[in-house]
């Protein structure tokens, strides 16, 4: 079949979106100076630089025992909620539903922030914990801990994929075993699971990966003992030697793309095999919830105190931190009590203008992003050539990459090429790579959505005599539109929360409030931290609501 | 013809147009005859670019009481961290597009860096005469406050004798103080802070037992943070106990909000930090440029410097606590300001700056 023109230049434009700030990544890496200046040689000496250093070795066996504790925590514990949540007559879970997915949505910072708060050294809850026990039996800032709370907040990630599976299957299997005498604990690791073992599989590459690119949580609790990942090591490679080293940067972010690419790739072949194992389906669609009887009160406390240590615990750390002027050990928190905070955040332009951007890019942005994912995602839709492929490739690619990094190489590309340039001071050049970091996940909500459309209404359409085109405009777009209004809202969350792409392309005119946290964390605006940090969890819990009310289908 | 015809137009409208406001901006006293003409060819630019490092709230009162002095010439002034500013102006540079005027930065080697690279406007300012010696390099690059690097410690949980009043008291407090300061003490990371690395080559050079001091330190349990602001939220609420390294400029500001906080200059010896100005020589406001620098060094930009931007003044003639006026009187020779000139470019050098690091580290985990 011939591409035709619109196809073509959608797939370009997506090509050259992903490969230029790429490219340049791996170019920069070969070079032993920022790629824009005069004396810059090729060579192997970043590499060098880095295998030399002791520091990026510490980070890169950081980051495999927080990836690996993240999966062992994640996979399990996700993998029951799921059997609880899904199979189970458990008490309450139809509030529990929707706060079990607030630590997806919420910036890893924010959620880092509210641990310092409330569970450090002397925080609320340490604090009290002192009082009741005479000490703080916890370190928050070991890399235990950043494991262990890195594990529980990707929960959500495996509950997600394999309460969707779960859903699919009939509960006929779990009832015999029931029956014959197992425990619901047995069930569920004996018949259950199992039957999702692919889902669990995937989830698992998934939280491996995230946990190996994560940044956020060790950029905040893994200062203090000094635990690098490689994330964090690369962000500190920005002063390392005084003046900016680009070169070494691009050189740690090539390293962490070789490990996460092939992750990757393993996630997509996971996810194309998924349907093969489902063999032993129940008879389609007839769902009872397996009585849990006695264990009914020990599944709600499991839960409960998950939510407790995963959500209760960081976010009330961040409100009570929002509204005092100071805290710790012998401070009555009741004669602290302010609003100033908030009074400096709207007092300074440049945290306004954040906000405003944030609420921008989430709601403007959010729906150019979904128009754009639903062109590439015409460009295959019902297609199966050479071009189809390709574009199936393309858009896992960004998804490899660092946010960090993938901000920087967007700040080179508004920088030197020329037709963006006039752009770069502008809210555009933050949504462009907000758009393109998170490329594979839009393109996951919108072709599942495509994927609905029943082939023969878009047939009929054809065989009267429309085109392509005219099917789109007339036939698939419109039957697709409440998926993409889904989609619109998902990625706006998605949006409110991303914080380390916009980190190198924060400037004038380009604040969004994850950036900012970043860079007034850095800079030590503690109270301004607390209270963006409040207002992004508002405008979130906002999106949440909205989707919850519409009915939006959150498990993609 | 016709453009030729329009921007002679356009000229003589300014003219018109700036004549009655040149009136109201008077030629300083005691600047030369023709800064009339740097004020008019300002006018024409209209506006100054600025990338700094104080943060716009301090600066405010600066730029307003600047526009009312030149009305007509906006200020755009974009704070920002000091790698940041420095990437920033390095890479719109080589990209070629507009960039900065002028460049405010606390990072003072990574400015005069930045000169030494030829990035600078040579010009000598009116002000120099007020300016110190050591605050000035070759007319390009000027020091523009004053502000002492103090130590920083809990009120609620420090008192006495446990309080350090040097650096030498500090070895004293982190050993025989262990069981109030041990893993309480707080200070930049110097690898992810570069004004922590620039401060504490700075005490490698004051302080006649720095390794000793170094070593101390590390057996002291340490908890590095990379700026001032996350050390202080932590002395504050009593996790850490006692800092060192911090700007007192921010440490005072905090200080007046929050009673936890109390601030000790070191007797043995005070650094004091000034905040680094220069023009770009590639500015596309040149005279705007230069009147913002000659106005920040002037006594009425330094009676706002110090009493309401609250970064202490670097002019003898401005009164104050915060001013090297008042601290001299305090302090005096215990005070070592750090010189704006090519010895900060030293451990800008890789080698030598691994080398510090490498020596840094091993000290701190030498002796645990």
């Amino acid at each position: 079949m011939r591409a035709s023109l619109p196809r073509v230049s959608v797939i370009g434009l997506t090509a050259l979106a992903v490969f230029l700030p790429l490219g340049l990544i791996f170019y920069q890496s070969m070079l032993n100076a920022p790629f824009f200046m005069p004396n810059k040689t090729i060579g192997a000496g970043a590499f060098e630089f880095i295998f030399a250093d002791s520091d990026f070795w510490d980070s890169f066996k950081n980051s495999l025992v927080i990836a690996g504790g993240m999966v062992l925590i994640a996979v399990p514990l996700g993998g029951i909620l799921a059997f609880l949540m899904v199979r189970t007559d458990l008490p309450g879970r139809r509030w529990i539903e929707p706060l079990l997915l607030i630590p997806v949505f919420v910036s890893p910072m924010v959620l880092a922030f509210g641990y310092v708060v409330s569970a450090g050294p002397v925080g609320f809850y340490s604090v009290w914990a002192k009082q009741i026990l005479g000490g703080v039996p916890w370190n928050v800032y070991s890399l235990t801990s950043i494991a262990i709370i890195a594990g529980l907040t990707h929960v959500p990630h495996v509950y997600l994929y394999s309460s969707s599976a779960l859903k699919s299957l009939g509960s006929d299997v779990e009832e015999a075993a029931r029956m014959t005498g197992s425990s619901p604990f047995q069930v569920a690791r004996d018949v259950s699971l199992p039957m999702v073992t692919p889902s669990l599989l995937y989830s698992g590459v998934l939280v491996f990966f995230l946990g190996f690119e994560i940044f956020g949580l060790p950029l905040v609790l893994g200062d203090p003992e000094g635990h690098l990942v490689l994330a964090t090591y690369l962000y500190k490679l920005t002063n390392k030697l005084g003046t900016p080293s680009y070169h070494l940067m691009a050189a740690v972010a090539v390293c962490i793309v070789a490990v996460t690419f092939p992750l990757v790739m393993l996630q997509r072949h996971l996810l194309k095999n998924a349907g093969k194992y489902v063999t032993v389906k129940g008879k389609a669609g007839r769902q009872r919830p397996l009585p849990l009887g006695q264990w009914r009160w020990v599944a709600a406390a499991i839960v409960a105190l998950w939510l407790f240590l995963t959500i209760i615990v960081p976010l009330s750390g961040i409100a009570l931190r929002a509204f005092v002027s100071q805290w710790g050990e012998g401070i009555k928190l009741s004669e602290v009590l302010t609003l100033d905070h908030f009074r400096t955040v709207f007092e300074q332009p440049t945290l306004v203008r954040g906000i405003v951007n944030t609420v921008l890019i989430g709601v403007v942005g959010g729906a150019l992003a979904v128009a754009c994912y639903t062109a590439v995602g015409l460009t295959t839709h019902r297609r199966n050539d050479g071009w189809a492929r390709f574009v199936d490739y393309l858009v896992l690619v960004p998804r490899a990459v660092p946010g960090l990094l993938a901000g920087l190489a967007f700040l080179w590309v508004f920088l030197f090429f020329p037709p963006l340039a006039p752009l770069r001071g502008t809210i555009f050049s933050v949504w462009l790579a907000y758009t393109v970091v998170w490329l594979a996940y839009g393109m996951r909500l919108v072709s599942s959505s495509l994927l609905q459309v029943g082939p023969e209404l878009e047939e009929a359409a054809r065989s009267v005599g429309a085109t392509r085109g005219q099917v789109n405009r007339h036939v698939t777009l419109p039957l697709i539109r409440f998926g993409l209004l889904a989609s619109w809202l998902l990625v706006f969350m998605i949006f409110e929360r991303e914080y380390s792409t916009g980190v190198y392309l924060l400037g004038p005119g380009t604040e969004v409030i994850g950036s900012l946290l970043v860079s007034l964390w850095s800079t030590g605006g503690a109270d301004m931290v607390a209270a963006l940090s409040l207002i992004n969890v508002v405008l979130v819990a906002a999106g949440l609501t909205i989707a919850l009310r519409f009915g939006v289908n959150l498990h993609d | 013809m016709k453009h030729i015809r329009k921007a002679m137009l356009g000229s003589l409208l300014t003219l018109v147009i700036s004549a009655p406001l040149l009136a109201q901006a008077q030629v300083p006293a005691g600047y030369p005859a023709n800064y009339a003409d740097t004020i008019a060819a300002a006018k024409k630019e209209g506006k100054v670019v600025i990338y700094s490092t104080t943060d716009t709230a301090s600066a405010n009162p600066l730029i307003k009481d600047f526009q009312s002095l030149y009305p007509g010439i906006s200020v755009e002034y974009n704070d920002m961290n000091s790698t940041e500013l420095y990437n920033r102006f390095i890479s719109e540079r080589a990209a070629g597009g507009g960039s900065a005027d002028v460049l405010w930065s606390s990072s003072m080697d990574l400015q005069i860096k930045l000169v030494n690279d030829g990035s600078a406007l040579a010009y000598a300012s009116p002000e120099l005469p007020h300016v110190p010696n050591w605050a000035v390099w070759k007319n390009e690059a000027f020091g523009t406050t004053y502000e002492p690097i103090a130590i920083v410690y809990n009120k609620r949980l420090l008192s006495g004798d446990e309080i350090p009043q040097s650096h030498a008291d500090m070895m004293r407090v982190f050993t025989q103080k262990a069981e109030k300061v041990k893993g309480k003490v707080t200070t930049y990371d110097i690898e992810k802070s570069g004004v922590g690395f620039m401060l504490i080559t700075q005490d490698s050079k004051h302080n006649p037992a720095f390794w000793d001091f170094v070593k101390a330190l590390g057996a002291a349990g340490p908890r590095f943070q990379s700026s001032s602001g996350t050390m202080m939220e932590r002395i504050s609420s009593g996790e850490n106990v006692l800092g060192f390294n911090i700007f007192s400029s921010y440490a005072l500001l905090r200080a007046k909000k929050d009673p936890s906080i109390g601030v000790v200059y070191p007797k043995d010896y005070t650094l004091v930090m000034s905040r680094v100005m220069f023009a770009s020589k590639g500015a596309k406001n040149p005279n705007a440029a230069k009147l913002w620098v000659d106005y920040i060094l002037s006594k009425r930009g330094q009676t706002i410097v110090a009493n309401q931007a609250e970064l202490g003044s670097i002019r003898a003639d401005v009164e104050g606590d915060q001013t090297l006026a008042g601290l001299t009187k305090t302090l005096g020779a215990t005070l070592k300001p750090i010189p704006v000139g090519p010895e900060l470019l030293s451990f800008l050098d890789q080698t030598k700056r691994l080398e510090f690091l490498k020596h840094w580290q091993q000290a701190i985990k030498g002796s645990k």
